[in-house]
């Protein structure tokens, strides 16, 4: 045990920061999707082009190949430098480009994986829908086999950013008749397809950044189900263990930032004389310590192991619980202020509202503790 | 950067941890054989991190943290802490039991057999004689004897620098002990016991009490390897990490101790039962080393 850094380590850091502190762009990301959707797509062509998109990914798809800790490095110091939030190559760039290392054809890889890296292409995850939530394996959105396409027809709801995306990583029925987590097919599908509706969805911060979309008779070629027809449980499964495990290292040097401006702000109000906000602060500090060391301790077992420990839903749910925390503190201190809150503004308030997100997306907070219960302790499967 | 524990770590724990369970059984938590410290000084635990020429291992912070919390979860006896700290900084080679200076009185804790004590005063840490002819009770933590002596009894500071950081350190490694231990008997109870036809963990209103005791056991050891292995290195903010680990692993253990009694039911009430001992365990070790709002607070951190 160790937390020491190697000299290339440390050098590797020193070029992300250089880098960050002078190409991070000085105007502010704008919210909405549709606002942003210029702005993600430039920032993520910049990266790429200075060699900061995929750093750990293959070198033959546009990666750099180099460690995970690297990685986590140049993640560190960009959420240090305010970088931008990734916004709406988040799909692409977190979990369908390694989700598609991890199961496409090498045809699949070679076109999109560079196209994704350049923020050329940007993706939206088809796997919730109005009845299959929590219950991923009881989605009803149906593909009949129809000579070499699949024929699309249902709907999905809470898609991020499908209204400026253009591939999704749609999950599908494509055995008639069949139930749970058996005939699922996870599919590229093309979001300029005929047959496609999006009706945007506003969010309670304001923003419309996720979308329900309708497939009316979609025609999708058989040449892009991944993983084989049929076997969408299984290549889902990486999907969601790549989306819940790799969003927390920003949001652990997010978080301590946050929390050391929060401890200024709480000074500078006097509000830190109140103990109970004292000790909140003080226990946030020590929390946001935990975290890093968490990850520090995740990434050593995928270096170690090959793959990430079974903690990595305890780490994403610790993650979304005291992210919440930081939000909900940051209103507490700013008092009555908050009630002047209206729908746009980028502020503390849209922050705290957003969060709410962090416990419901990608397996609520419920789902995480099933999967710790059940997976970590050894209880009996409740479902 | 690597904050698993290495092979010889990893070693060293399956052997301590073969050893606890034969030899310090929960079951006998309250009524330890009379020879157990013996063996514990035959096996080497109570001078993990003392230097080899005063017959210790030599061995880092970090080993001496993961093999603490090992020792913790099995509720070894209290002064192991004491005794690794006046071992690693003292020449004093013996037993050392721990003081603790409150309104009107000094409780000396697991001290029989000791002629020295290790204590807090002024914020220094010290040793601190034993009186002869005490009386012997016990603590709330029923592993631990208890007495009372009269206040400020003459003690002599302890030098090394690091010694109330290592002091809350091995108090942090037990502290997680018992919530891991609160953890593992809660997980094991809720396997086994049936109502409604079903294994009671079937249950979420179960399962997610055990997996939230099973969250806050992994943030509290994550941060406890990171505060070890920042002493070892002696960075400048090995105390604030020190003090974060203690923070997370007691509250872990109060919080993991109380679900533990509430997961048990009827029986996690009953004296008789075990469920009550991390719990009584976790209220004893928030007065050792204990952290205070400004000490997390104050320190500026280095950017890391
Ligand atoms: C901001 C945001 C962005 C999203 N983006 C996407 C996206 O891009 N693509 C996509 O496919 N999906 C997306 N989602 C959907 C998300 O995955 C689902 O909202 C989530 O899985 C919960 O499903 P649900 O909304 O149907 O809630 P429900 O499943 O109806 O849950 C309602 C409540 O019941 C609880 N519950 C449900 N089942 C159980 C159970 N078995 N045990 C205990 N409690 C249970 C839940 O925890 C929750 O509290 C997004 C959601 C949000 C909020």
């Amino acid at each position: 045990m160790e937390i020491g850094f190697s000299s290339e380590e440390r050098q590797f850091r020193e070029q992300c920061r250089d880098w960050l502190h002078a190409n991070v762009p000085a105007e502010r990301r704008p919210m909405d999707a549709i606002d942003a959707i210029d702005f993600d797509k430039a920032w993520q062509r910049t990266l790429f082009d200075a060699g900061w998109a995929g750093i750990n990914w293959p070198v033959d798809y546009g990666g750099r190949g180099l460690s995970i800790v690297q990685q986590v490095i140049w993640l560190e110091e960009y959420a240090r430098a305010h970088a931008p939030w990734i916004g709406a190559n988040f799909v692409g760039v977190n979990h369908g480009g390694p989700t598609l290392i991890a199961n496409a054809t090498d045809e699949q890889k070679a076109y999109h994986l560079p196209r994704i890296l350049k923020g050329e292409a940007i993706w939206c995850q088809g796997f919730s829908e109005p009845g299959a939530g929590s219950d991923l394996a009881g989605i009803r959105t149906t593909g009949r086999v129809e000579g070499d396409e699949l024929v699309v027809n249902g709907s999905k709801i809470w898609t991020s950013f499908a209204h400026v995306a253009d591939w999704q990583e749609l999950v599908i029925r494509t055995e008639p008749g069949s139930s749970r987590h058996k005939g699922l097919s996870w599919v590229i599908c093309d979001m300029h397809s005929p047959g496609i509706t999006i009706r945007p969805i506003r969010k309670i911060s304001g923003q419309t950044e996720f979308a329900q979309v309708f497939y009316d008779d979609v025609r999708i070629p058989l040449a892009n189900v991944v993983g084989g027809l049929g076997n969408g449980w299984r290549v889902s499964m990486s999907t969601l263990g790549f989306e819940r495990g790799t969003g927390f290292i920003a949001d652990q040097v997010k978080n301590a930032i946050e929390v050391e401006e929060l401890i200024g702000r709480a000074r500078a109000n006097g509000m830190i004389r109140d103990d109970r906000i004292a000790d909140d602060l003080a226990q946030m500090r020590a929390e946001v310590a935990a975290l890093r060391a968490m990850t520090y301790r995740n990434i050593s077992e995928v270096i170690r192991t090959g793959q990430p420990g079974p903690e990595s839903s305890v780490i994403r749910l610790f993650t979304s619980e005291l992210g919440q925390r930081i939000e909900r503190m940051a209103v507490t201190l700013m008092g009555e202020a908050m009630i002047d809150f209206a729908y746009g503004d980028d502020d503390a308030v849209a922050d705290y509202l957003r969060g709410f997100a962090a416990t419901i997306a990608g397996g609520t907070a419920q789902i995480q503790r099933d999967i710790i219960g059940e997976r970590l302790l050894g209880l009996p499967k409740s479902r | 950067m690597d904050l698993t524990p290495s092979a010889e770590q990893e070693a060293f724990l399956t052997a301590t941890s073969d050893w606890c369970r034969d030899a310090m059984p929960i079951e006998a938590a309250r009524a330890r054989p009379a020879n157990l410290w013996q063996q514990l000084e035959a096996m080497g635990l109570t001078g993990i991190s003392a230097p080899e020429a005063q017959g210790g291992m030599g061995l880092e912070f970090g080993t001496e943290a993961l093999v603490f919390a090992e020792l913790g979860r099995h509720l070894a006896p209290i002064a192991l802490i004491s005794t690794a700290v006046v071992r690693h900084s003292t020449d004093h080679a013996a037993k050392a039991g721990l003081t603790l200076a409150g309104a009107g009185a000094v409780r000396l804790l697991d001290a029989r057999d000791a002629g020295i004590a290790l204590g807090v005063r002024d914020g220094r840490v010290a040793t601190f004689d034993v009186p002869a002819g005490l009386t012997w009770g016990v603590a709330i933590d029923q592993t631990v004897p208890l007495a009372r002596v009269a206040p400020s009894p003459d003690g002599s500071d302890i030098s090394a620098p690091r010694a109330a950081l290592h002091l809350q350190l091995l108090a942090a490694a037990f502290a997680l002990g018992a919530a891991d231990l609160a953890r593992d008997m809660a997980a094991d109870y809720a396997k086994v016991r049936e109502q409604f036809d079903r294994p009671i963990g079937w249950f979420q209103a179960i399962k997610h009490i055990c997996a939230d005791m099973a969250v806050r056991c992994a943030v509290a050891r994550s941060q406890l390897y990171y505060a070890a292995c920042a002493l070892d290195a002696g960075t400048g903010d090995a105390a604030f990490h020190v003090a974060a680990a203690k923070r997370l692993a007691d509250r872990a253990a109060l919080d993991n101790g109380r679900a533990n009694i509430q997961v048990h039911g009827g029986i996690g009430m009953t004296d008789e039962a075990y469920a009550h001992l991390p719990l009584k365990r976790a209220h004893l070790l928030g007065f050792i080393a204990p952290v205070s709002s400004s000490d997390l607070l104050t320190p500026e951190l280095e950017p890391a």
